[in-house]
Parts: C-alpha cells; sequence; structure tokens
C-alpha cells in the first residue's frame, strides 16, 4: 500500500492537491464575484443584507471558513514546494534561455504563477484585515435595516476605493487574478490527469474565459465604484 | 532550385561553449571562431570539423555524445541558443542543419542542466537516471517463451496508436533540460502510457505507475508546472496528454492499491 | 583444426527440437553459481542477457552508450519477419527458410536458417508480450506488408521504428533483470580484449570510457553481440561509434572470422554532400515500391530534374529488369546504380547519386496517398537535404549497411574459442552472402531469446570450470596489452586525425573493395591497406590522455582495429573469385553483366584464422551443401 502521505508529497499528489484546492478556490471566486456584483445596484442595503446574511450563518460560515483556509494553504505548500524543488532541480541555470513557443504553454502567466500567486496572498491578508476585521479602520460602520444592527460594508468599500491610489492597486491585483487563473485554469484539469482531445480545447477556453470574467468582473467593480458609483 | 543551400556560401560562426573537464569540476563558456561552414553540414559535422582542429593544434576537443546521428537513439542532446535541440522543431541535434544559422551568428552551445543530469564532460551528461526509472517498472513482466500467440489479444487500433505515439519517445532528455523546473513528467508518462494503453500492460499498472513516479522523485527531477516546454522540444512531438494519463493512473493508484 | 558446425543430425524440421532435447540443462540452484557476459546491448545483446537472467544466470552486461538502450538496432526502420502467416497469403516456416537461404545466394548454412525461420513466430508473440506496439489493422489483429520485393505479407512493424520498438522491448526485460539484480550493467565500458584461459573464453577487459580505467571481468562464458564492422568504410548506415573492436579483438585470441568480404551496400540512402560528412542516412527500402529511378540518358547533363524531358531520362531499372523494375533485390539496385556513375551521369554535385523519383507516383494515387505512405521519411529526406521530395526528385545513393560476415559460429552460435558465442550482426550468420529486408530484427532476437539460452546452458552444463579470478596472470597479461595500446596510441603524437585517416581507409575499402571488385583492384588494396596501416602508427595524433572521458583515443582505437580488419576483408573478397550476393566480382559474371556464382569451387563458408598483423591468415572450409533449397542463379529479369 502507498501510504497517504507518501502519495501526496509525490509530484504527481503534490500537484493533484493543489488543483483540488485552486478549483476550490476558483468556485469561491465566482461565488464572491456574484455576490460582489451586488455592489453595481446602487442600493447600500441590499449589499449590506447580504453580507449580514452571510455573516449569520454560523456553524456553516465558519466550515467555510476553514475550509477556504485549510486549502489555501495547502495550496501555498504546494506551490512553494514546486518553485522551492525547481531550484534544488536545476542548481546551474542556463546562460541563455530562449522559450520554444509552438505546442509550448509557457505564457507570461505561467512562468509567475509563484509571483502573482505570493503577491495575490500578500493582497488577501490586508484584504481580508480590512474588509473582514477592519484592520485600521478608524471609524465604525453601522447601519440599521429593518431595525437590525449590521455592519455597512457597503459605505466601507465604496469609502475604500475612493481613494484613487488604492483603487489603483487593487486593479494591478485583479490583472494578477486574470494572470493566475489564466494558467492555473486548464493547469488544474492536466494534474487531475483531464486531458482529452475532445475536451481539453473546451477546458482551455473556458479556462481562458473564467479568467476574463473573474479577473475583469472584480476590475470593474472599484473603477465603477470610483468613477460612477459615487453615492 | 536544384540545391537551394549549396548556393549559400560558407558561413563564419562565433561558438560559445560550455567546458567543464568531469562533474566534480567547475566549468566555464570557451569562445572559438568557425570559419568555413558549409549550410549542408549537420550542427554535430560542424562540431566534428571544430574538434578536427583543436585536435591538430594541440588542444582539447569538446566533447560530446552522439551515436545514429540519423535522430533515433537518443544519445545526442546539446542546449544550442538556450533551446533544447536548437531552434528547429521536432528535429535532434544531429538532424539539425547549419543552415538553420547565418553568417556572423554567435552560437552559445550548452549541455542539458539538471541536478538528475550531471555533467559528465564539456556536454556530455549523465543519463542513468532515466535507465532507473524504467528499471523500476517499465516494463511487462514476461519471460522469454512463455508468450501467448500474438494475435490472441486484439488491441484497439486507436489505443495501440496512441501506446506507439507514446513508444516513440527515444529517451535523449531533452523534455528536462526544456523543462523549466527540470521535470523528467514526459519521459516518464511516455513509458506509463504505452504500457496502461495495452492490455499487456494492465496488469502491473498500479506498481509501475507507483514505482516509476517515486523513482522519478527520488532521481532529484523538478515537478511538472504544466509548462508544456518538454512537448515543444520533444523531437518526437510526444504530447503531454501523457502526462495527464500518467497522473490518473498514479492517482487510481494511490486510492485503489491495497 | 577442422570446423565442426554441429548440425545435429536428423530430418531438418526436427533438428532444433531434437537439439533442445539433448542439449544438458543447468539445475535451477546452480545457474546462479555461474557467471555470464554478455557484451552488447542491441537486439541480440540485450534479450541474450534479459533471458540468461530470467533463467538465474548471473549476467554481467556492457554496453559503450550511456544507456543500453542507444544501441544501433534501435536505428532499423522497415520490419520484422515471420512465418505466422496471418495474411493468409501462403506463407509458412518452409517458405521463409527457402527465401532466406536463396536470398542469401546458397552462402549460408540450411540448418541455422530453417531454425531462424521456426523460431521467428516466437518472436512476435514474445514482443507483443511485452507491450511492443505492432501495427494493427481496424479490427485490433496485427497487421503485415510485404518487404523488400518479397511474394508474401511477413513482415510485421511499428511505423518506420520498428527497430527501436523492439530494441526498447529487449531494453524493458533487460531493466527488469537489472532491477532485479540478476544483470549487472555496465555502462560506457569497452571491451578492449577477450581473456582466454585453458583454451576457455574465461573474461573481458574492458576500459572504462569516463575514467579510462583498464578492468577485468571473469566469467564462465562470454557472450559477444556488438555488430557489425561497416564503419570500416568510413561512411556507412552505423552510428559513428559502431566498430568492430571486440569481435576483433576476439579474433585476434582465436575466433575465426568468417566470410568478411559479405558486406551489404543498400541502394537508398541519402548522398554525400562533402568533406564533413560523418555518415550516411537511409531511405527505407519501401520507397522503392512507388519511387522510379533514373538518370539522365546523357552524360554529364547537370540541367535541374524537373527540365530533363522525359525521353532523355533513362529509367535504367525499369529498362534492364522489367520483370522486377525498380524493386530489385539491395545489391543489384546498388550495383546498377554504381554502372551509372561510373558512366558519368550520375547526378546532383558530386555525381554520385540518382533520382528517385515520385512525380507519377503523385500523379496516379495522388499527393495525400504518398504523404500518407511516406510522409514522415520525405520529412526527414527535407531535414537532411533541404529539397522538398514532392516537388523534386530525391537523390539517393548506395552505401554500407549491414556485414553478413562476423565471427565464425556452429550451430550454437559458439565461436572456435569454447565459452565464446557470438550472436546477431557480429556472428557470420544466417543471411549468407545477402541479407533479405527485415530478417537483421528477426536474426538479432531469435539469437537472443531462444537460441543462446539453450546452448550457453547447455556449455555449461556439460564444461567443468576450474574458478577463475581476475588475478590470473592471463587477465593481467590483457590488462597490461590493453593499456600498452592506449599508450601507444597517445605517444605517436603525429600529424593526422583518426577521422582523416578512416577517410583514407573508407575511400580505399569504397574504391577497390565495395561495389564491383576485381583481381587487379583487390590486390591494388592489399598493398594500400598495410601502407596506411604503417602510416596510422607513425602519424596518428590522439589528444588529451587516457584517464579521462576521451572520444579521440576510443575513436583511434577503433580505427587501428579496422586497419587490420580491412585487410582481411579485401584478402576473402580476392580469395573467392566467385559473384555472389553482395560480392560481385568483375571477372566472375554473365555476358549481361549480371553476378555468377560458382557453386563447384566456393560453395563454402571462408573463415580465417588469425595468425599474426603482418602474417597471412589461414583458411579454413566449411564445406555447405544445401539439400532442400535446390540451387539455382538468381534472376530478376
Amino acid at each position: 500500500m502507498l501510504p497517504f502521505l507518501t502519495a501526496v508529497k509525490s509530484s504527481v499528489g503534490k500537484k493533484f492537491l493543489m488543483a483540488i484546492t485552486g478549483l476550490f478556490w476558483v468556485f469561491f471566486l465566482i461565488v464572491h464575484l456574484a455576490g460582489n456584483l451586488a455592489l453595481l445596484s446602487g442600493n447600500g442595503d441590499f449589499y449590506n443584507k447580504y453580507s449580514h446574511f452571510l455573516m449569520s450563518l454560523g456553524e456553516l460560515l465558519y466550515v467555510m471558513e476553514f475550509l477556504l483556509l485549510a486549502f489555501i494553504l495547502t495550496h501555498i505548500f504546494s506551490g512553494v514546494s514546486v518553485a522551492l524543488g525547481k531550484m534544488r532541480a536545476r542548481p546551474q541555470n542556463y546562460d541563455v534561455q530562449k522559450d520554444l513557443g509552438g505546442k509550448s504553454r509557457k505564457t507570461v502567466s505561467a512562468s509567475t504563477m509563484i509571483y502573482s500567486g505570493l503577491l495575490l496572498l500578500i493582497f488577501l491578508v490586508v484584504h481580508i484585515s480590512h474588509f473582514k476585521y477592519q484592520v485600521g479602520v478608524d471609524r465604525e460602520y453601522f447601519t440599521i435595516i429593518n431595525g437590525t444592527r449590521m455592519h455597512d460594508l457597503y459605505q466601507l468599500v465604496y469609502d475604500a476605493f475612493g481613494n484613487l491610489w488604492y483603487m489603483l492597486g487593487y486593479e494591478v491585483i485583479m490583472i494578477l487574478v486574470f494572470s493566475h487563473l489564466r494558467h492555473g485554469f486548464w493547469s488544474a484539469f492536466q494534474s487531475l490527469g483531464i486531458n482529452h482531445p475532445r475536451w481539453s480545447p473546451v477546458i482551455n477556453t473556458l479556462g481562458v474565459v473564467l479568467a476574463s470574467v473573474i479577473g475583469f468582473g472584480f476590475l470593474i467593480l472599484p473603477l465603477y465604484i470610483h468613477f460612477i458609483g459615487g453615492r | 532550385m536544384m540545391n537551394k543551400t549549396s548556393e549559400r556560401p560558407n558561413m563564419h560562426l562565433h561558438l560559445k561553449i560550455w567546458r567543464q573537464l568531469n562533474a566534480a569540476a567547475p566549468g566555464k563558456f570557451v569562445s572559438y571562431e568557425k570559419e568555413n561552414v558549409s549550410p549542408d553540414m549537420s550542427f554535430l559535422e560542424m562540431l566534428d570539423e571544430l574538434n578536427e582542429h583543436l585536435i591538430k593544434t594541440g588542444g582539447d576537443p569538446v566533447a560530446f555524445d552522439s551515436d545514429c546521428r540519423e535522430g533515433i537513439c537518443g544519445m545526442c542532446g546539446l542546449v544550442i541558443n538556450g533551446q533544447a535541440h536548437g531552434p528547429r522543431r521536432a528535429t535532434t541535434t544531429c538532424q539539425l542543419h547549419m543552415r538553420s544559422f547565418n553568417d556572423g551568428d554567435t552560437i552559445t552551445i550548452e549541455p542539458w542542466r539538471a541536478k538528475a543530469f550531471p555533467v559528465v564532460r564539456d556536454l556530455v551528461v549523465d543519463r542513468s537516471a532515466f535507465d532507473r526509472i524504467i528499471q523500476a517498472g517499465g516494463y511487462v513482466s514476461v519471460n522469454a517463451g512463455n508468450a501467448q500467440d500474438a494475435n490472441a489479444l486484439p488491441i484497439s487500433k486507436y489505443n495501440s496508436d496512441l501506446a506507439m505515439d507514446a513508444a516513440s519517445c527515444i529517451g535523449c532528455g531533452a523534455c528536462v533540460a526544456a523543462c523549466p523546473n527540470a521535470s523528467a513528467s514526459l519521459f516518464t508518462s511516455a513509458k506509463v502510457s504505452q504500457l496502461a494503453l495495452l492490455p499487456q500492460g494492465l496488469v502491473e499498472r498500479k506498481e509501475r505507475a507507483i514505482n516509476m513516479v517515486s523513482q522519478m522523485d527520488l532521481e532529484g527531477f523538478g515537478d511538472c508546472s504544466n509548462y508544456g516546454e518538454c512537448e515543444a522540444a520533444c523531437p518526437k512531438e510526444i504530447s503531454i496528454s501523457n502526462i495527464a494519463r500518467m497522473k490518473r493512473e498514479y492517482v487510481r493508484a494511490a486510492l485503489t492499491s491495497a | 583444426m577442422t570446423l565442426d558446425a554441429k548440425i545435429p543430425v536428423g530430418p531438418i524440421q526436427e533438428k532444433w527440437d531434437k537439439h533442445r532435447f539433448n542439449m544438458k540443462l543447468v539445475n535451477p540452484a546452480n545457474k546462479r553459481k555461474y557467471t555470464i557476459i554478455v557484451v552488447g546491448t542491441g537486439l541480440a545483446g540485450a534479450s541474450a542477457a534479459a533471458s540468461l537472467g530470467e533463467l538465474g544466470y548471473n549476467v554481467q552486461n556492457f554496453c559503450i552508450q550511456d544507456s543500453p538502450r542507444r544501441a544501433h538496432s534501435i536505428a532499423a526502420q522497415g520490419g520484422i519477419n515471420a512465418a505466422k502467416n496471418y495474411p493468409n497469403d501462403g506463407d509458412s516456416v518452409w517458405r521463409l527458410f527457402y527465401d532466406t537461404v536463396k536470398g542469401g545466394d546458397y552462402r549460408s548454412r540450411e540448418a541455422n536458417v530453417y531454425r531462424l525461420a521456426q523460431v521467428s513466430n516466437n518472436i512476435i508473440d514474445q514482443c507483443v508480450a511485452q507491450g511492443v506496439p505492432f501495427a494493427r489493422e481496424y479490427g485490433g489483429l496485427l497487421s503485415n506488408r510485404s518487404f523488400g520485393g518479397a511474394q508474401v505479407s511477413r513482415t510485421f512493424y511499428a511505423r518506420g521504428q520498428t527497430g527501436q520498438q523492439l530494441l526498447l522491448g529487449a531494453y524493458s526485460s533487460l531493466s527488469r533483470q537489472i532491477k532485479e539484480k540478476k544483470v549487472a550493467m555496465f555502462t560506457r565500458h569497452e571491451m578492449l580484449d577477450l581473456v582466454v584461459i585453458d583454451g576457455k573464453a574465461r573474461g573481458i577487459v574492458t576500459r572504462n570510457l569516463i575514467t579510462g580505467k583498464i578492468e577485468s571481468f571473469a566469467a564462465d562464458a562470454v557472450l559477444l553481440a556488438t555488430g557489425g564492422y561497416g564503419n570500416v568504410y568510413y561512411l556507412s548506415t552505423n552510428a559513428v561509434n559502431s566498430n568492430a573492436t571486440a569481435v576483433w579483438r576476439a579474433h585476434k585470441r582465436g575466433a575465426y572470422f568468417a566470410n568478411p568480404c559479405f558486406v551489404q551496400i543498400h541502394p537508398t540512402c541519402i548522398p554525400v554532400t562533402g568533406d564533413h560528412q560523418s555518415k550516411l542516412t537511409l531511405m527505407s527500402e519501401s520507397l522503392r515500391n512507388d519511387g522510379r529511378v533514373w538518370v539522365p540518358k546523357a552524360k554529364g547533363d547537370k540541367r535541374p530534374a524537373n527540365e530533363i524531358p522525359e525521353e532523355e531520362r533513362d529509367y535504367y531499372l525499369e529498362r534492364r529488369y522489367p520483370a522486377f523494375g525498380n524493386l530489385v533485390p539491395r545489391d543489384i539496385a546498388s550495383r546498377a546504380a554504381k554502372q551509372v556513375c561510373d558512366e558519368g551521369r550520375g547526378v546532383g554535385k558530386t555525381g554520385l547519386a540518382v533520382y528517385l523519383d515520385f512525380a507519377d507516383a503523385i500523379k496516379r494515387l495522388g499527393r495525400k496517398a504518398i504523404e500518407e505512405k511516406y510522409g514522415n521519411l520525405f520529412e526527414m529526406y527535407e531535414r537532411i537535404t533541404d529539397e522538398n521530395p514532392y516537388n523534386v526528385p530525391m537523390r539517393i545513393f548506395p552505401a554500407i549497411h549491414y556485414t553478413m560476415g562476423g565471427l565464425w559460429v556452429d550451430y550454437n552460435l559458439q565461436s572456435t574459442v569454447p565459452g565464446l558465442f557470438v550472436l546477431g550482426e557480429a556472428n557470420f550468420s544466417d543471411h549468407g552472402a545477402n541479407r533479405l529486408g527485415a530478417s537483421a530484427l528477426m536474426q538479432g532476437l531469435a539469437d537472443g531469446y531462444f537460441v543462446a539460452p539453450y546452448t550457453v546452458g547447455n556449455y555449461i552444463g556439460s564444461n567443468k570450470f576450474e574458478p577463475v579470478t581476475t588475478d590470473h596472470p592471463a587477465f593481467k597479461a590483457s590488462e597490461k596489452e590493453v593499456d600498452d595500446l592506449v599508450k601507444k596510441l597517445l605517444a605517436v603524437n603525429g600529424t593526422k586525425t583518426a577521422h582523416e585517416l578512416n577517410r583514407e581507409l573508407g575511400l580505399i575499402m569504397w574504391e577497390y573493395v565495395g561495389m564491383g571488385r576485381s583481381e587487379e583492384g583487390l590486390k591494388k588494396a592489399l598493398e594500400e591497406i598495410p601502407k596506411l596501416r604503417e602510416e596510422f602508427w607513425k602519424s596518428i595524433k590522439v589528444a588529451g590522455t587516457g584517464e579521462t572521458l576521451n572520444q579521440n583515443l576510443e575513436e583511434a582505437g577503433r580505427l587501428a582495429d579496422y586497419l587490420e580488419l580491412a585487410e582481411l576483408i579485401a584478402r576473402d573478397a580476392l580469395n573467392r573469385r566467385e559473384s555472389c550476393g553482395g560480392h560481385f566480382r568483375e571477372e566472375s559474371q554473365t555476358p549481361e553483366g549480371e553476378a555468377k556464382r560458382d557453386d563447384e569451387n566456393y560453395s563454402y563458408v571462408a573463415a580465417w584464422e588469425f595468425k599474426g598483423t603482418e602474417e597471412a591468415p589461414e583458411l579454413h572450409k566449411e564445406s555447405l551443401t544445401f539439400e532442400h533449397v535446390p540451387l539455382t542463379q538468381r534472376s530478376y529479369k
């Protein structure tokens, strides 16, 4: 029998986990984006009610948060291990290096996965501390809807993106999201062993579409808020 | 247009070649001027001529591996201007001809670089890691003499052709050389795939997938990040769909082996 | 010493079965007490090493490359014959046997060839069981094609890479035995001497090609499967490292060399482009199924092929051999090409080429059909020549391809040195004076999987072996000789490289011991070769030292042996005053210029005994009798 840990630590297992966890996060991002589209409604209460609903899910929310945390840690572990393995496997680099083109899938997006990944990690910490834990936020954002006191997340977001530099920084990060998913999505399927002459082109196209929808979906929101959506 | 290239004048090239006495010694690039290079020469014949010159002038000829010089034995392999087997796709170094270069070009020639492929001398590397991967399970355990009739087991032409696609691997190591991670996934998966596609290989499929992947990892190759540079560099154009098949085989084996 | 081929008595169909029963067996528990050395990892070597390992012997396997998978068997394109008769077209063991004896122009041993045909079927079974992906039909069964002008479709193939697939099959079996520690693999080791103790082969001396260390290995039997000696001619379709050193050193230790002049010249190779040429590339014989061979009618016509009108072209094969046309056997097609080039009608820059034209086939079948059949070959041609064979005819020229001659072996594949077995192309083999297409792979695997494992066992089982270690004086003496030779090569420090001298030797051989051989020419060669050998030892320049990887030194050492073997080839050719198969003596031809055999005087195997480098070798004759295949003169008119 193959011990579980051995299988997981193998080159195949590592990437298998990276793929599963990555795809889970893609799924999360889709839901997250769908929810955030409420920001476009111009109706603050609608958005705040949605966020309040999520916050009041109780255990379910904790399970979800735990999964997201566990998965991203696994994802990071695999990614860093692949990146370190790369240096170990080729201690001496080539003097001249030239991509091969042709059937290669070594896009800019593919070559920068570790960097886009690590930057996204930093962003994630900032993002969560800002909007979830409101670290460094100097006033309380509350609102009363139908007699219930809830976080005025809507206002928090609008205030944050009202700052031009904050908004621009955010946009750069969203381009990284696009880039990470551009290679990450189809690559996850490949790592799971899903490669088929009929379906692989579909998966590849879907990957580009999803990366664009997610990346540019998140990218449009701050732009909208900054330039159009002011209250 | 009898012979397009013979019309081209001979070239003068600047070569920058990696020289290293043995695995332990430090290496360095040495520059050579090579004149009178006919566009009809193969790349290795150009190096042959350089070596002839070096021998005659009391120098030390450049060591490089080659054998069949017709693109099938898998012995040759140089990184030429940053590309494994040079600029021409689906072509081994020995089949690359100088007509792919221009007068005055500077050509940088390096060995395959990977921890699992230590340099033996100059451009010669030790690829015995590949042999050990095959030894870990790249076979069907059948002794000479106890085979059934060859036609007793029909095999779909489709699968048989796919198996042949994978089996055409020449074991040159260009996949490792070209992979930014120095992964041997394409090589290993070609053999796993070939045998997974044929009924003869199914009896030992689980042990094979697990043992070959474990050996690959043990040898110190990098992981597969699905760059696909391997497929682009492969002189036999072996597809990365084989890597996906190897992953299926491995996961299947890991989940179901007793 | 009289040559005893040890052919078992009885009807030819029963010889092998009876012999297998009569041979001594070695108790399974005892097998592991014996060590067997196998030199070479091609089809014959890898299959023998794997099979002997499976049986339980301790096997030590040697190759000069970095991996056993590189052996030159890998380059065989076309296919492997077997008498399966799957297509139901009238094939049988008897027919394969008959065709092989006839195709070899009656210079092979009937009993050996019959056995080869018998085991041919087991080979296909074995390879399929290993997972060799032979071509299949849509119904899932194996596909066959006709090859080299055979009347039946008996050739199994794996695209144009049959040799590769069969070799990788044998290599996989070998890898399994290495894993199980039944075979110890020594890569980058070159055998430089055979050690004979008390009249028996008891080991080898090698040079570790990476460290330069001279090492000895002791064993109870030694198997050589080191391939042919085509590189004596410098340019050939052999790999650049293919060499004759192992067989030649064994020859010097007492193994007779048989029929060295039987060399096959393949008609369809890509022509030489210049002095830089390091090797020649074969284009599969199958191209002649659709390509038409021609040269201009006029001498020195240098117009591009497409500008030469139809009526000014000479389709000389179709003209001279209307029955077989472009599909005449290899030796005939090669000779005809040489003749038209000698007449000054050759094409291309050098005038040493003929056209192989697909224009008619493309017109008849369409470009797509031709692409499907030959696409990969056309691509290969284009890669090398930069010419597109869909638009302009291919240029081809004959090249040295295979050597039928080799160390003499008896029915058991044992040489004249007891305990020294020789397999595959390295032995003088079952192909007589000419090998048929797709038969080399068959012979290599037959020897390795199905013959040697029995006959080596018989030798072990019927002999007593005194324990021998590498400390034995014979090993020490051998090591010293080898070491001295290396030092001698390095010490000359002359002005000429091994490449240059090998090229000079090649020119002599191609000119006088090539496709057409005359008494005058051969005598000239016998003058020139010793002179060149003398020059070699005066003017060779070897770079570097003996203590590192030194490819230049390897090359020089091999050339030193070629310079001796070349003389034997010429001597054998001079002795055989008849034309047969690949050996064409100008003095022995029909009025129409076709080969004429002389069965009365030359129906024998010429086995040469080494007497010293500067001494004349002694000729021993094994006479050949043909009881089952009636002697006829080949005709393809």
